[in-house]
């Protein structure tokens, strides 16, 4: 089959160099700016002055440093694990089935209200800009070992799910991929625990090789069902934990890739990493999700591949050289890829100073309409990315969104709930969830040429050039005598620049 | 067109370019940052679709239909040898007089079978199967061989070939889809850029506020910036989301339907399809999707329900096209990017598989099963072999329903079946 990518425009730099790092002389304000947005979610002013200080080379350790915070499992999703098998028991001992229906009825309620809680303390999580950049690392690799709420509506395992990649996510690939297949997240998800020695179930080891290894064309339908044998066994107990159930297991001959033996889950693992495919799959997918629409042609992958084999596979090296080389800060990748939506709520976030607003209803109803409900990707292959984020629904979507939080938050349509959730987030300090007056404030005082020059500075990765600039002028000059018709317009004028297609971009 | 001009370069809005190539400012110097609706409708210079043409609704059931358990053979002992606990009981088939019965929770889709509504073709796939859910899919999508990869589908190689906008009108969407996914279908995506319409649940804003709002992000949408493949697309698909987007709205708020729409999103999606077509938009093609059909594992009670959410809702559908007189303009057609292999696994479900039976409703369907059912003498495991080529289906459907020669849409000739009345 022809590969896809044998379409792809040609990057400015050659495969051989590519993978080089950036010569210093590259690195400037442009460039941090660049590396900011794409590695985390936006390239505040004193953000890109630190990162032009410090250098490329501290600063991409920085943003990827070991050892910072993990996400920490949310109240209600611990609530859950320790109630669920309460409730389970409740359910078997049900007198009538009304009542058993019931009792299912409320757990799945809050199986769903725990996920809308995980969704908005990871966003809150991620929006530090400390966080940002391994966050997004850990939502890419996600986005590559895919788990969905849809198959596995236990938000515990999830949450252990993001948890093991977010550990083992700069560290050896192999050791990650092997954690991933005995995650019981995935080992529902795919079906593992349906595989049996007598019956092997074959969707985990076709997708191990087709969305998280090798991709497709690189092994055949033999070696899939092969495969599946190796895998058969592997379970979670209903604590959550993996266990092998021998009975269960194939341990015979196989042959898979061309290797014979008595082969693990674990040596299959090893076998597909012992192909060139392995090596050039991933950084395929990191261009997909980081850099480029369709990502790179094939040598660039492969350039890179070779290398990283070098390195065995370590995931700590290859995000250092990605966000470094050549590559990465070509012109042509600068200002042209369109934000994910988590990235545009993040960065909308950051951007304006706000902090995440605790209510699900307005924040992760929106990112499911603009196509990304975090941990509930639509199907194994995750997000596609790039332009097919883009559509007239979701664009409608991010736009409501943009009006939503440049409107006051009115707070008698939240429900009890809600307005507790608030409480509590503000009961930290001072928060503005939405844009504040005070946020308008230094734009007001003004002249209009001036105030158009700095929203678009401020918001734009790009200049969008003088028809933008004059086109926004005609709306805010001359400035209206009546103050608060002269705020309203600004407001206005900041949420279009907003809704542009410019900002859409990073 | 100097930058300091009053006016900006490139005209903002549609309006605005109208009424400036009316004053014979040439279009071709900035064609290259006007929205594609402003660029293609004034070269194309074909008229507008006539309000009474021919529609056509692909419904996607997306994950892989259970072809065997949706219309069951169920006078076939190796039906039963190969579906141990997953075969539907024969007294519980909803039978058609023949050797072929319907899944019971399809009670809707039976009856309009037996009214002569429905067409089944049995055993739908192409040669050398693949497996995977977005390569078979792809292949679907955009009418390739198993070993060939298009850029474009099916539908936007019928656009390219067939539509042409209306200059001096809004120009409407030619496809719309709803309930997908993943954005916007390949299937739509042709050589030349369509206005394509996603439709969302949401209603955007509303009174003078939006109004104002959405004249100002025109004005400087419209602006040009530096060029860029993602920059120009974003630029064309806001430009003609927010045209769209206020009539849309105005549709479906006065629209109202002959027929009680389930809740779920499906129905609620042709629902809005349904007042779309009411209201003589000059859409060809409405796309939906029906998602879930993946059921490796426990499969009963998720296939029935998947069945019953499609049966109803087509049904209510047609219905609701019915008492407003656009039945005899709609076809409305299903596909699923494989069916599920014949023998049930150990987990109660079943793996992908290859052929299934496709389905064809509207008042100008000719009813009944068509082509030839796949044979089940197989060994356990192994798939069925398809019996008709896809690509029959879409060649049927262009010539026949969308009047457009199937040359420049299908690589190859494939035959036609008699589907339309």
């Amino acid at each position: 089959m022809p590969d896809a990518y044998d379409t792809l425009p040609q990057p400015s730099i050659p495969p051989e160099s590519a993978w080089d790092p950036l010569p210093a002389a590259g690195w400037d304000r442009g460039a941090a700016a660049h590396l900011l947005r794409r590695a985390g979610w936006s390239a505040e002013p004193e953000s890109v002055e630190r990162a032009v200080r410090e250098g490329m080379e501290l600063t991409v350790e920085r943003l990827f440093a070991a050892g910072g915070a993990v996400f920490p499992m949310p109240g209600p999703v611990a609530d859950l694990e320790r109630d669920l098998p309460d409730i389970q028991r409740a359910a078997r001992q049900a007198a009538t089935p009304d009542v058993r229906r019931q009792i299912e009825q409320e757990a799945r309620e809050r199986s769903r209200s725990a996920l809308l809680d995980m969704t908005i303390r990871w966003l809150e999580f991620a929006a530090g800009p400390e966080e940002s950049a391994r966050a997004k690392w850990v939502l890419f690799l996600s986005d590559v070992y895919v788990v969905a709420f849809e198959k596995v509506p236990r938000p515990f395992l999830l949450y252990r799910h993001f948890d093991l990649i977010a550990r083992r996510g700069l560290g050896p690939a192999p050791e990650l991929t092997k954690a991933v297949s005995r995650s019981p997240a995935m080992i529902h998800y795919l079906d593992l625990d349906q595989s049996r020695r007598e019956a092997p179930n074959e969707n985990f080891a076709r997708e191990l090789f087709e969305l998280f290894l090798l991709g497709e064309g690189n092994y055949t339908e033999e070696d899939v069902k092969q495969a599946a044998r190796a895998f058969t066994g592997y379970r979670a107990d209903p604590s959550g934990e993996f266990r092998l159930a021998r009975a269960q297991h194939d341990d015979g001959v196989k042959t898979v890739l061309g290797t014979t033996g008595r082969l693990d889950g674990d040596q299959v693992i090893d076998v597909a990493y012992g192909l060139d495919a392995a090596g050039s799959f991933l950084p395929g997918e990191w261009a997909r999700f980081y850099l480029c629409d369709g990502g790179i042609p094939g040598p660039w992958r492969e350039a890179l591949g070779r290398r990283w084999r070098a390195r065995e596979y370590d995931l700590g090296w290859l995000v250092r050289t990605l966000f470094s080389s050549r590559l990465f800060y070509a012109p042509e990748f600068r200002g042209q890829f369109i934000k994910s939506p988590v990235q545009f709520y993040l960065g909308l976030v950051q951007d304006l100073g706000l902090r995440v607003m605790p209510v699900p209803r307005l924040i992760a109803s929106p990112l499911r309409r603009m196509g990304q409900a975090l941990f509930d990707p639509p199907n194994v292959r995750g997000w596609v990315g790039g332009r097919q984020w883009i559509n007239s629904a979701s664009l409608q979507a991010r736009r409501a969104l943009v009006e939503m939080l440049f409107s006051r938050l009115n707070e008698d349509a939240l429900d009890a709930d809600e307005r507790m959730d608030l409480g509590i987030a503000r009961s930290g300090g001072a928060a503005d969830f939405c844009v504040p007056d005070s946020l308008l404030s230094p734009l007001l005082g003004l002249k209009p040429e001036a105030a158009v020059d700095r929203l678009v500075r401020r918001f734009l990765p790009e200049d969008p050039g003088p028809a933008f600039r004059e086109a926004l002028l005609a709306y805010l000059a001359p400035a209206p005598a009546n103050p608060a018709e002269r705020r309203r317009r600004t407001k206005r004028a900041a949420a279009s620049v907003i809704e542009s297609p410019h900002y859409q971009l990073c | 067109m100097a930058d300091n001009s009053p006016q900006p370069a490139f005209p903002a809005t549609r309006r605005e370019f109208f009424h400036r190539s009316a004053s014979a400012l040439g279009l071709l110097a900035f064609s290259r940052f006007a929205p594609a609706f402003l660029v293609d409708s004034t070269l194309a210079g074909a008229p507008a679709p006539e309000r009474d043409r021919r529609i056509l609704v692909v419904v996607q059931l997306a994950g892989g239909n259970d072809g065997l358990n949706t219309l069951v053979p169920f006078e076939d002992p190796d039906y039963y040898r190969l579906r141990p606990t997953l075969g539907i009981p024969k007294d519980k088939v909803l039978a058609t007089g023949g050797l072929f019965g319907f899944h019971p929770a399809c009670a809707e889709l039976h009856r309009l079978f037996q009214d002569g509504r429905l067409a089944v073709v049995h055993g739908v796939g192409y040669p050398n199967p693949n497996r995977s859910h977005f390569r078979s899919t792809e292949i679907w999508e955009t009418a390739s061989g198993s070993g060939e990869s298009y850029p474009t589908g099916w539908v936007g190689r019928y656009l390219d070939n067939s539509c042409a906008g209306s200059p001096g009108q809004d120009r409407d969407p030619v496809a719309v889809h709803a309930n997908t996914l993943n954005g916007e279908p390949l299937s739509l995506v042709g050589a030349q850029s369509h206005p394509t319409f996603g439709l969302s649940p949401y209603s955007g804003l509303g009174g003078r506020e939006a109004e104002e709002s959405r004249r100002l992000l025109e004005s400087i949408a419209g602006a040009a910036g530096r060029p860029g493949r993602e920059a120009d697309f974003l630029k064309q698909t806001l430009m003609d989301t927010l045209v769209t987007e206020s009539r849309v709205q105005a549709i479906l708020k006065a629209y109202r339907p002959h027929a009680v729409y389930p809740g779920n999103p499906f129905a609620q999606s042709l629902n809005a399809v349904a007042a779309l077509i009411a209201s003589g938009m000059p859409t060809r093609v409405y796309f939906v999707t029906l998602n879930g059909f993946d059921t490796h594992a426990n499969q009963l009670p998720k296939h029935a329900n998947l069945l019953r959410v499609l049966s109803e809702g087509l049904a209510t559908f047609q219905g609701d096209l019915e008492s407003h007189g656009l039945d005899r303009q709609v076809l409305t057609m299903s596909f699923s990017e494989f069916g599920r292999r014949a023998s049930e696994n150990e987990s109660r479900g079943t793996d992908h598989g290859t052929a299934s039976p496709l389905f064809l409703l509207g008042s100008r369907v000719r009813g009944g099963l068509h082509g030839a059912p796949p044979s089940l003498k197989i060994p356990k495991n192994q798939d069925v072999a398809f019996t008709t080529d896809f690509r029959s289906l879409y060649t049927t459907m262009l010539e026949d329903w969308l009047e457009c020669p199937a040359g420049g849409v299908i690589a190859g000739s494939f035959p036609k079946l008699p589907l339309v009345t």
